[in-house]
């Protein structure tokens, strides 16, 4: 017989896969997205790549991805990542408001939970809860890059090796963006409801907070600081950077992720089930 | 000197502002099936769920086998089912069961058994690759109470067992109880007094969140003053009061209920009361329905002097 806190923080957290994976349920959402990602490949990140291999010399000038917020994508020695980058900096964080939603709420209505308290700590079932949430998304991001590699080398084989680094720099770092708003939908799916109530939270704290902050700013300066604690408040600047040099900004998401999880941790282990 | 698996001091639990538990002082042994009857809003479901470490208390201290409700030593020890508490509905009975079994500390192939030998317990192995949405009331409540067999805890706190089931499941229920009982101790919370005399040997009666008794039952033997109660067919009660208080030995008769009536009788002066009751109801010609000794668990708890 085994047991201890990492024993079932990472039996809760393969149970989570195999939530989204093996059940009918995370079946059907694992294949909507399937379509979706086909669909964004095969136009918008095709598209936008062609246009960057066909015209490199014009990057610099090509004021279009300037104007829409795309302007390191000349930094990016592979044009097709540098489209993926920022394509995963704005879906990714918002599927993750929707992915890690329902970490705790819909079982804790249910009464799910306490059959599992009664057998983990609620230390064990809200961090295997998050580990199973990132894991979901970190497999996720992984696919949706090994796609993005398969259309480079479908153009080019010989970029295998400098493709392969260019994914792995992808795919961690847009892993540490997402790990603060799963920290948040962890948080929230601790005390609200339902899904639908996680997900309007983690809206309206994404979209006002930083606003609510400014204008308190405004006031009283030193408030200003607190823009560092709403998740993705460095989202446009990670998009300026390029390859492994987007680990420099890592600091703000983990420090982020642990302040989320510590007022989660605090939530759960006080919330009546 | 036995240990007391349960120790609840000034336990006291409020939900915004109103008082759920007031106070409770008790220490419960292991042993036969612990009854927790009381009227609704009496803090029966507050208590168990203190207990199963699924609400914290407001105030007061309480420990199960020497640790405070919820700590990693009780795993494995102390399980439940909690009310109207369900299931995934997104995977099998069978998945379900195998890993509370491997949180509890089993390797896959050990919970795989312990799975079966739960739900042969409640006689439901068939039903294990269904998903929780096809089962019946009666089944899911069997299945929830599989969960709280798996790994042979010491404790197991059913809350509402019976709730809401048909008479073939309360009996199902109730022999699946007297079965596991050798081995383990059941704290059961419920409305059906019936079901609790049948099973339990110990009452706790908790009222507006007070503890207002703690009731030993079955050692009447031992007591100056024994009761039989004798439910009748139609009858003129005042007839029979004043046939059954001429028999030697009878202290007070009552008629709590329309044709049910309570004897209280000397054990010393008349040990076989039954007989002459029967002989009596047989002399004036009246039908009994049937014959019990003591009283009733309604009537101990709820109506007493």
């Amino acid at each position: 017989m085994s047991s201890g806190f990492f024993y079932r923080l990472l039996l809760i957290s393969q149970f989570e896969l195999k939530r989204a994976f093996l059940t009918r349920k995370g079946l059907l959402s694992m294949g909507t997205f399937a379509v979706v990602w086909y669909f964004i490949l095969l136009y918008p990140l095709r598209f936008a790549a062609d246009v960057l291999v066909e015209g490199k010399g014009l990057i610099q000038e090509f004021s279009f991805f300037d104007f829409i917020g795309f302007n390191s994508l000349g930094q990016w020695p592979i044009p097709e990542f540098g489209v993926f980058w920022h394509f995963a900096l704005l879906i990714f964080p918002l599927l993750s408001i929707s992915l890690a939603a329902d970490q705790t709420c819909s079982d804790r209505e249910r009464g799910t939970l306490r059959f599992m308290v009664l057998r983990s700590s609620r230390d064990s079932l809200f961090f295997g809860r998050f580990l199973g949430a990132m894991l979901i998304q970190a497999l996720l991001i992984g696919s949706t890059a090994l796609t993005v590699l398969a259309l480079v080398l479908y153009r080019d084989a010989s970029l295998f090796s400098s493709a392969s680094e260019n994914l792995l720099a992808i795919t961690v770092s847009v892993a540490l963006a997402i790990l603060p708003f799963t920290a948040m939908m962890a948080a929230l799916s601790a005390v609200v409801k339902s899904v639908r109530q996680a997900t309007v939270w983690a809206i309206l704290i994404w979209t006002f907070l930083a606003g609510i902050i400014s204008v308190l700013a405004y006031y009283l300066p030193v408030l200003a600081a607190l823009k560092c604690l709403v998740p993705g408040y460095q989202l446009s600047d990670l998009a300026q950077l390029s390859e492994w040099r987007t680990l420099k900004l890592a600091y703000i998401p983990l420090l982020q992720s642990v302040i989320l999880l510590a007022a989660g941790r605090w939530i759960m282990a006080r919330q009546a089930l | 000197m036995k240990v007391p698996i349960i120790q609840c001091q000034k336990l006291s639990h409020v939900y915004s502002g109103k008082v759920a538990l007031n106070g409770l002082n008790f220490e419960l042994e292991a042993g036969e099936p612990i009854g927790l009857v009381g009227p609704n809003g009496a803090g029966k479901t507050t208590l168990l769920s203190i207990l199963s470490g699924f609400l914290r208390p407001t105030s007061g201290a309480v420990r199960l086998f020497g640790h405070p409700p919820g700590a990693a030593r009780l795993i494995g020890k102390v399980t439940a089912l909690p009310q109207d508490a369900r299931l995934d509905p997104n995977f099998s009975i069978t998945e379900q069961l195998i890993f509370y079994a491997r949180l509890q500390g089993f390797n896959k192939q050990q919970a795989v058994v312990e799975t079966g030998r739960v739900l042969e317990a409640v006689a439901l192995q068939i039903i294990g690759a269904e998903k929780p949405i096809a089962l019946s009331h009666g089944m899911a409540k069997r299945v929830a109470i599989a969960q709280a067999l798996i790994g042979k805890p010491a404790l197991v706190l059913l809350d509402e067992p019976t709730a809401g089931l048909d008479p073939i499941s309360v009996r199902m229920v109730r022999n699946i109880i007297a079965e596991q009982a050798a081995a383990m101790t059941f704290i059961i919370s419920s409305h059906d007094l019936t079901e609790l005399d049948r099973l339990c040997h110990k009452i706790l009666l908790l009222e507006n969140g007070v503890l207002q008794s703690e009731q030993l039952l079955g050692d009447a033997q031992y007591e100056d003053i024994r009761f039989i109660t004798l439910q009748m067919e139609t009858c003129p009660a005042m007839e029979v009061i004043t046939k059954f208080q001429t028999l030697a030995g009878v202290t007070e008769v009552s008629n709590p209920q329309k044709n049910e009536f309570i004897v209280a009788y000397k054990p010393d002066l008349q040990p076989d009361m039954d007989l002459q009751l029967m002989q009596c109801v047989n002399a004036n010609h009246w039908q009994y329905r049937q014959l019990s000794h003591g009283k009733t668990l309604e009537e101990k708890l709820f109506f007493r002097d």
